[in-house]
């Protein structure tokens, strides 16, 4: 029998649990010469401001063991750009469409969501409270419990559709902020965006990135991440959408295992634009092999020790 | 949408070319036919300790099935791939970017290769020529430090371009920079409609886009840049235009006019 990767969050369907992290995928034209979108559970665009965004002067990259450091600053087309030339695009898509939201302050987030309301094929928000590579904004919302609970309730009363709240892991207590984001009214929460790290070039002793810091993505935050997604798991009634280092179908499942319902797929995609496609084929087996019949099987079915 | 494909292949051949150069071949390779000299190839390596893939320029293709690349030892990645044996895996994705756009056949094509730069200047020499240009109007200049930069000498004498090898101290062709070596030649060819291709080193790529611009010659530069996704999607790999803004390199470039972009 196969097993039926569907599921559920905040009333929408979603094909199975694999989605795309935000600024990994571009706005989906990109990837879509790679594999059908349609075999996504959903795509999740790179973050929308108000205004377009340049981002920062390069290098903006840099490898690391087992990851990548970022500090892109929220290059993107801008509001009024993406809703012409991108959503079209995505509309055709037959997969989930969610949209990345950051802001540099409360009125901006909520002037986007409320034009991105009667945008229909905008299925859900993620709300970016945690980016940490811009000044304003960005992660000072995500890091403030009072902040975070502000900006979920107010995108909540012009967005009529679900809002996830994208948590940041530079935060002393995680969990504090899940339950801020849930008092908020958020339906949901991703988990993690990506660590601030630093790489140094030793011969000319500067940081190897014009923004001296980036965020640390990859592989190597994916312990990380499981414990913190473990901790919200614990603290919040929310579907968790799971993030970090996810690169192979065991990775998904560890996610799952640790309470996530759903899970995405970033920096992988850099390295196999197709990973999703492998990914949903090795899960799919992994399930027949466990006799599992539907994804619920495991979300949150880590056997803890006591 | 281009369509990209990801293809699994492996090495067949590992030349040393002496001086930490060496050229890979890999192969059986379908999308061989695909290639355009100025597309790289995105090459995924078989050890976790190389994290992103790894741009390399086409060097040359055999018709159906193998391609080429070209690369000096500088740093962990081009380490491992120096090691790799024949029959060892690797992953290709691409062909990739934005073919050089060729000359017509009335110009003199006046090519200006530095260093490391030197690999997609060859293909695209190789393709003119196979597309029926007269190979005695390419004047493939060639720049590096010492003789010992100035590899596949005997390759490119082979193609029957104009092959003229420079060296900052003199042991090999002419002596100096390859843009002054050049410039030499723009100057005392001024009757002739020309355009020039350029790969090198940023300084290099400097000199030559200024020269294109002094005396009012077309032409591309190919630039490099770090790379993680090499499809458009991360936003790592960007210069700054002169008319503002960020292009990817990976898929606005490599290959851009002279005057488009901030060196």
């Amino acid at each position: 029998m196969t097993p039926d990767l569907s599921i559920t969050i905040a009333g929408v369907t979603f094909a199975n649990p694999i989605m795309t992290a935000s600024g990994c995928c571009g706005y989906g034209e990109e990837l879509s010469g790679v594999f059908l979108l349609q075999k996504l559970g959903a795509i999740v665009t790179k973050s929308i401001t108000l205004k377009p965004r340049e981002g920062h002067p390069p290098p903006r990259t840099a490898e690391t063991a087992s990851g990548m450091l970022n500090a892109i600053g929220l290059a993107n087309v801008g509001l009024e750009r993406f809703i012409e030339e991108k959503i079209p695009f995505l509309s055709q898509q037959k997969t989930k469409v969610i949209v990345n939201v950051a802001g540099t302050t409360l009125a901006e987030y909520v002037e986007i969501c409320s034009r991105l309301n009667d945008c229909e094929r905008v299925d859900m928000i993620e709300l970016n409270i945690s980016c940490p590579n811009v000044d304003e904004g960005g992660m000072e919302f995500g890091s403030n419990p009072a902040l975070t609970e502000q900006s979920v309730a107010a995108v909540k009363k012009v967005f009529s559709r679900p809002v996830i709240a994208k948590l940041s892991p530079n935060v002393t207590e995680i969990a504090a902020i899940a339950r801020a984001a849930e008092q908020g009214g958020a339906d949901a929460l991703s988990l993690i965006n990506s660590l601030v790290g630093i790489t140094i070039d030793i011969e000319t002793w500067q940081p190897t990135l014009t923004n001296n810091r980036g965020g640390l993505t990859g592989p190597a935050i994916k312990p990380i991440a499981l414990a913190m997604v473990d901790a919200v798991h614990n603290a919040s009634r929310l579907p968790i959408i799971g993030i970090g280092g996810i690169a192979g179908y065991d990775d998904v499942v560890e996610f799952l295992l640790c309470g996530a319902t759903a899970v995405q797929v970033g920096t992988a995609l850099f390295i196999e634009p197709a990973a999703p496609v492998r990914i949903l084929r090795d899960l799919t087996a992994y399930m027949k092999r466990k006799k599992l019949t539907s994804i619920a099987d495991l979300v949150g079915k880590v056997r803890k020790y006591p | 949408m281009t369509r990209l494909t990801c293809e699994d292949t492996t090495l067949l051949l590992n030349r040393h070319l002496g001086n930490g150069y060496h050229s890979l071949t890999f192969g059986p390779y379908a999308s061989a036919d695909r290639c355009r000299p100025g597309q790289f190839l995105h090459v995924r390596l078989p050890t976790a300790a190389v994290f992103f893939r790894r741009a390399f320029s086409v060097a040359s293709v055999q018709p159906h099935d193998a391609v080429e690349i070209i690369f000096k030892v500088f740093g962990r990645g081009t380490r491992v791939m120096a090691g790799l044996r024949k029959g060892d895996p690797v992953n290709l994705l691409g062909p990739l970017g934005v073919p050089f756009r060729f000359p017509t056949k009335s110009e003199t094509t006046i090519i200006v290769a530095g260093g490391v730069g030197f690999p997609p200047l060859l293909f695209l020499a190789v393709e003119l020529v196979r597309r029926g240009f007269d190979p005695n109007k390419i004047i493939f200049f060639y720049g590096g430090r010492t003789r010992q930069d100035v590899i596949e000498r005997a390759r490119i004498k082979r193609i029957g371009v104009s092959f003229q090898p420079v060296t900052e101290d003199g042991s090999l062709g002419h002596s100096g920079l390859v843009t002054q070596a050049v410039e030499r030649f723009i100057v005392a060819n001024g009757d002739r409609r020309m355009r020039l291709y350029a790969c090198g080193p940023t300084g290099m790529l400097k000199a030559a886009d200024e020269l294109g611009r002094r005396h009012d010659i077309a032409g591309q530069l190919s630039i490099e840049a770090p790379m993680p996704c090499g499809i458009g999607v991360c936003l790592g790999c960007v210069v700054e235009l002169k008319r503002g803004g960020y292009s990817r390199v990976c898929c606005d470039g490599p290959v851009y006019d002279i005057g488009e972009v901030k060196l």
